[in-house]
Formats: C-alpha cells, sequence, structure tokens
C-alpha cells in the first residue's frame, strides 16, 4: 500500500495548484504546508525526543529576522537566505539548548518560555538590527527566469511549489532521523532519561542536536514565512501564541509520527484560515477545543489512531 | 533618592496583586500537580468582569469583586469536575498542554464575542494620584492593594487555622497519606482549583482599573505567574507572596535603573537563573 500512497501523495502535492484555482485556495494550500514544516520541527522535539516547547517561535523568528535583513541589508537573494536563516536558527539553538536541557519535563517548558519571551524582547528593543516594533518591509522581490520564463512573484503559485519542497524536505529528515541511531537515542529519552544515560547515552548532546534540526526547520519555514508576507514584526514572527499552534498541529496530527504535522496541519490551519476569511478575529478557538479533545480522547493524535486503524508503520 | 521610594511603593503595590495571581497557580500546582496555563485567561476573565460591571450590574469596579469571586468559585468547580478531573492522571505534561488549549480557546472565544480592541477603565474618583509624603500613589493601585492584602490575609487565615486549609495543605504535601488520615482528596482538588480560579479572577478585577485589557492579555500574565511561582518555589503558598511582591519591585526598579523597554526581561532572566541554579525556590521551601 505504502508503494502506491507516498508517489500518489507527491505527485497530488505538485500538481495541485492545476487542480485546484483560486487565490484563497492556494494561499491555504500554502499556509497548510508552511503550518506542516512548523509542525514536523516541533515534532522533532516534542514527538520523537518527548521535550515539550513552548518557545519555538524563536527560531521561526531567527530565520524570518535573518533572510530579510540579509536581502534588504546586504542584497542576499532568499534562496541563499532561507537556508542561511535555518542554519542560523540552528547555531541559536545550541546555547538555548545547552542551558535549558539541564531542566527536564515541565521545567523544561516554562523555561523556553523565558527564553522566547527574553528573545522576543531583544528584538523589539534592537532598533538598530531589527528595526524595532515598526518591522521589516520588501516591496520587490529580485527577477528570477526559470526555463526561460520569468517568475511572477505577484501570483502565488512559486510560493506553492517553494514551501511544497520544504515540506518534502522537513518529512524526509523525520523519516531518515527516525531511523539513524539518534532517532533510536531520542526515542529511548523520551521513554525514560534516566535509563537512557544509565546506557551510556550522552542525553543532553543528543537533545541539541534534536533541538538544532527542530530549530533549522522552524528557521526556514520562518524565512519562507517573511518572504511571503513581505512584512515582518517582533510580535508577528516571535510571539507565544505561534510557539503554542506549533504545539498544538504536532500534537493533533500525532506525536511521534512522520505524516502526523501535515494531518494537524491539513485539519487545523483549513479550518482555522476558512474561519479568518469569514470572522476575521478568534480562529485559534478550534485549535484550543481540539487540543483539548484529541488529550482528553487520542492521546496519539489523528494520524496515530488511523495508522492503528491501517495498521502500517509510520 | 524620591525615585527611589517611588519605585519601591509602586513595585510593592503592583507586586500584591502578582502575589494574589502567584498564590492561586501555586496552590493549584501543590495539590492537584497542574501547571495550569489557563490561568491567566482566567484573570483577563475578571478584568473584562471589571470592564462590564458600570454598564451591566451599575456598580463600582472595584466593588464587583464581591460577585465575580463566587461566581468564579462555581466555575473553577464545573472546570475541574468536567474538564480537569480526567486529565490529571494522565500526567504533568499532558495537562500543561490540555490547560495551553483551554487558554487558546477562553482568549479566542473572548476575541469572537467582543472585539481584539485595547480598552481602559476610567474611574471618575481616580483622575490625579494621592501624594502621601511626596510619593505619588495612583488611587486605583492603592484601593487594589488593600483589597489584595485582605485577600490574601483571609486566604492564609483560611489555609493556616480551618480544617478544610489543614486538609489542602496535608494534600499538597503528600496526597497519599492524607488521604490514609481520612481527608476526602478528590474534595480538596476541586476546592483548590476552584480557590485557585476565584484568586486568579479576583486579582483580575483589581487589576483592571490600572491596566489596558485585551483578550489575549493573559498570555503575559501566565508567563509573570510562572516566574513568581518559581520564584518562590511551586508549591509554596508564602513563596508565592514573596516571588509576586519581588517581581513587582524587580520591574519599577529595573524600569527605572536599567531599562524601560527590558523592565519584563529582567524578570524573565532572574526565572531562569533561579530554575537553573534554585530550582527548589529562592527560599528553598518549595518541591522541585
Amino acid at each position: 500500500m505504502k508503494k502506491v500512497v507516498i508517489p500518489l501523495a507527491i505527485i497530488l502535492l505538485m500538481t495541485a495548484p492545476w487542480i485546484v484555482s483560486g487565490p484563497f485556495f492556494v494561499h491555504l494550500m500554502i499556509m497548510v504546508l508552511m503550518w506542516t514544516v512548523l509542525g514536523a520541527s516541533w515534532n522533532i522535539l516534542g514527538g520523537f525526543t518527548g521535550q515539550v516547547s513552548f518557545g519555538h517561535s524563536t527560531f521561526l523568528g531567527a530565520g524570518a529576522y535573518t533572510t530579510m535583513i540579509l536581502y534588504l541589508n546586504l542584497g542576499v537573494a532568499p534562496w541563499y537566505g532561507i537556508p542561511i536563516g535555518g542554519l542560523v536558527a540552528a547555531l541559536i539553538a545550541l546555547p538555548i539548548g545547552f542551558i535549558c536541557f539541564r531542566l527536564r519535563g515541565p521545567y523544561f517548558a516554562l523555561s523556553t518560555l523565558a527564553v522566547a519571551e527574553i528573545i522576543r524582547l531583544v528584538a523589539l528593543n534592537w532598533e538598530s538590527l531589527t528595526n524595532g516594533p515598526v518591522g521589516l518591509l520588501i516591496t520587490t522581490l529580485p527577477e528570477v527566469t526559470f526555463w526561460g520564463r520569468s517568475i511572477d512573484w505577484e501570483s502565488k503559485t512559486p510560493f506553492y511549489y517553494i514551501i511544497a519542497v520544504i515540506a518534502l524536505a522537513a518529512i524526509v529528515a523525520t523519516y531518515i532521523m527516525s531511523r539513524t541511531r539518534l532517532g533510536a537515542y531520542l526515542l529511548a529519552i523520551r521513554e525514560d532519561i534516566d535509563s537512557a544515560e544509565a546506557i551510556g547515552i550522552n542525553t543532553v548532546q543528543a537533545r541539541v542536536a534534536a533541538l538544532s534540526l527542530s530549530a533549522f526547520f522552524a528557521g526556514v519555514a520562518g524565512g519562507f514565512y517573511a518572504m511571503y508576507l513581505r512584512y515582518i514584526d517582533p510580535d508577528a514572527v516571535f510571539s507565544i501564541a505561534l510557539s503554542v499552534e506549533m504545539v498544538f498541529i504536532a500534537v493533533v496530527g500525532g506525536l511521534t509520527t512522520v505524516a502526523g504535522p501535515l494531518i494537524g496541519a491539513i485539519v487545523l490551519v483549513t479550518f482555522g484560515e476558512t474561519f479568518r476569511e469569514l470572522f476575521l478575529v478568534g480562529h485559534l478557538i478550534f485549535y484550543g477545543l481540539m487540543m483539548m479533545i484529541v488529550i482528553r480522547y487520542l492521546p496519539e493524535g489523528i494520524w496515530g489512531k488511523l495508522r492503528l486503524w491501517f495498521g502500517t508503520r509510520p | 533618592m524620591d525615585t527611589f521610594i517611588q519605585s519601591i511603593v509602586s513595585g510593592i503595590l503592583t507586586g500584591s496583586l502578582y502575589a494574589m495571581i502567584g498564590v492561586g497557580l501555586t496552590v493549584i500546582f501543590g495539590v492537584m500537580r497542574i501547571i495550569n496555563m489557563a490561568h491567566g485567561d482566567m484573570v483577563m476573565l475578571g478584568m473584562y468582569g471589571a470592564f462590564l460591571a458600570p454598564t451591566f450590574l451599575r456598580i463600582d469596579p472595584f466593588l464587583s469583586i464581591v460577585i465575580w469571586i463566587p461566581i468564579a468559585f462555581i466555575v473553577g468547580v464545573l472546570l475541574y469536575r468536567f474538564l480537569l478531573k480526567n486529565i490529571v492522571p494522565a500526567g504533568e505534561l499532558n495537562t500543561l498542554l490540555y490547560t495551553a488549549g483551554l487558554s487558546l480557546f477562553i482568549a479566542n472565544l473572548v476575541l469572537l464575542i467582543g472585539t481584539g480592541d485595547y480598552r481602559t477603565i476610567k474611574l471618575k474618583y481616580a483622575i490625579m494620584p494621592l501624594r502621601p509624603f511626596g510619593i505619588a500613589v495612583p488611587i486605583p493601585l492603592a484601593i487594589a492593594f488593600g483589597m489584595a492584602i485582605l485577600i490574601t490575609v483571609a486566604l492564609y487565615w483560611f489555609l493556616v487555622r480551618t480544617d478544610t486549609g489543614r486538609a489542602i495543605r496535608a494534600t499538597s504535601q503528600e496526597p497519599e497519606a492524607a488521604a490514609l488520615m481520612g481527608v476526602n482528596v478528590d474534595r480538596m482538588a476541586i476546592i483548590t482549583f476552584a480557590l485557585g480560579t476565584a484568586l486568579a479572577c479576583g486579582a483580575g478585577v483589581l487589576l483592571a482599573p490600572s491596566l489596558y485589557l485585551y483578550p489575549t492579555v493573559g498570555e503575559i500574565l501566565v508567563a509573570k505567574c510562572f516566574v513568581i511561582v518559581v520564584l518562590g518555589g511551586l508549591g509554596s503558598v508564602p513563596g508565592a507572596i514573596a516571588g509576586g511582591l519581588l517581581l513587582g519591585l524587580v520591574e519599577s526598579l529595573g524600569a527605572v535603573y536599567v531599562s524601560v523597554p527590558y523592565k519584563d526581561a529582567i524578570g524573565f532572566v532572574i526565572f531562569l537563573l533561579v530554575l537553573l541554579f534554585r530550582p527548589s525556590g529562592l527560599f528553598g521551601v518549595g518541591k522541585s
């Protein structure tokens, strides 16, 4: 079954803009895929390693600001800027990891919340670098030709393909990671950190590695976010609400599964964005509700449950 | 010197309200091991309660506390009985995630019903600050301070002197031993959660005239709550009172002597340092 489903899903992913049309649907699919990347990023740490972070917006924001500042100040094109943004986020994750991983469970979660707030305040007040609360704005993206045709940045389709590739990379990376030695270490840490330590796993190093990988994808998604919306400010990219949304997508989709974040993003973002179109505010109400239902009745998440029914591996 | 005394005074005034919110969070954690991410939203609901009081109840925002505290107590009982009770056995992290969901739900419900506008409460009698000994004391904050002290002292008396209070403290220290001594642990959990919710809501009513109110104000408040309770040691009531006063002082002194934009960051830095080096709290009374 898997041999059919995966190629089919990839073909569907690549042809989707031709199947459905209308700017809202393309926008919706872009948001779904962007949140898939963010959910997958959080899942690497929160799902596979069992470390609940409430501060992942730090990495999203770091990626977004890096890409934006490189483009505005040094003229570095976004396709270099976005991966560099990911790398900067991964670098920032190192000191944060070495500090916060001295704590466990809920205390780790609270410490990431504090770090994220500190970084948000720094971004808000370091005006020479970030332009403070006014934010950064780009008006034009550089001219690119692709197979002899120049890309039209006013249409949403090019953005769709960029984020589709990033989302695919995030899912593949999760899959590969889950098959490596590191993946096994992380699962051992999630199940019982003391036993993991006792059998000789360097738990701090393994967790920091997971955090960096996770931060890389959050940073890449952040860079994409900046280029797609063309405007960022500290409250938009460093907010606690963004971190919480990532948690919800990963948990609702199914922790420790490869496809969970995609399912979580499809369910939550589709509803959220449609709700936003209709009522403008309060689109996160469904996120909160789904979270409560999932924790209460479906702790393995939507995809986790479906997977049990189909009896397939992740 | 004047600025120093001025910032100490305003630090203690704000700190008393922080203490009240922190005490609510800490008793809930102590008895049930719930890290209640929705605590800030209870404060937010209290703030909106005070905001609505003059129009709908035709009473002063501060007086409305006598109505909102009992209502919040009942809401707390219902929340615990129908939502949280089944989640608590699933562990601290699941409760954390569940209450985060609850928090998002409440904040967005308020956003949908009302709007996201920033609102303020204007009190006719509170335009000019009092000036005892040349120190400016805003009237709304002074009234809130007095009421917060009254409520906190009453709560302290309840926890130390009454049988129910003793049972709550016993459950917090050692639930199994308390159950063996004939304490109804389940009932204590309901009472404690309702008490914590009522305290948060009451603090919200008192804070409302001194702050901007908007539906997602709980996000920032809940982060501050955690700073407070961790400073004092999670689960410790005197610790939370001290932590609240300390955070109030740190913020007001930090705004004067360090920098206004970074005053909120100082609290978080201290929070991280305490978590890392003294996880049982500054006073070493809490449990880690």
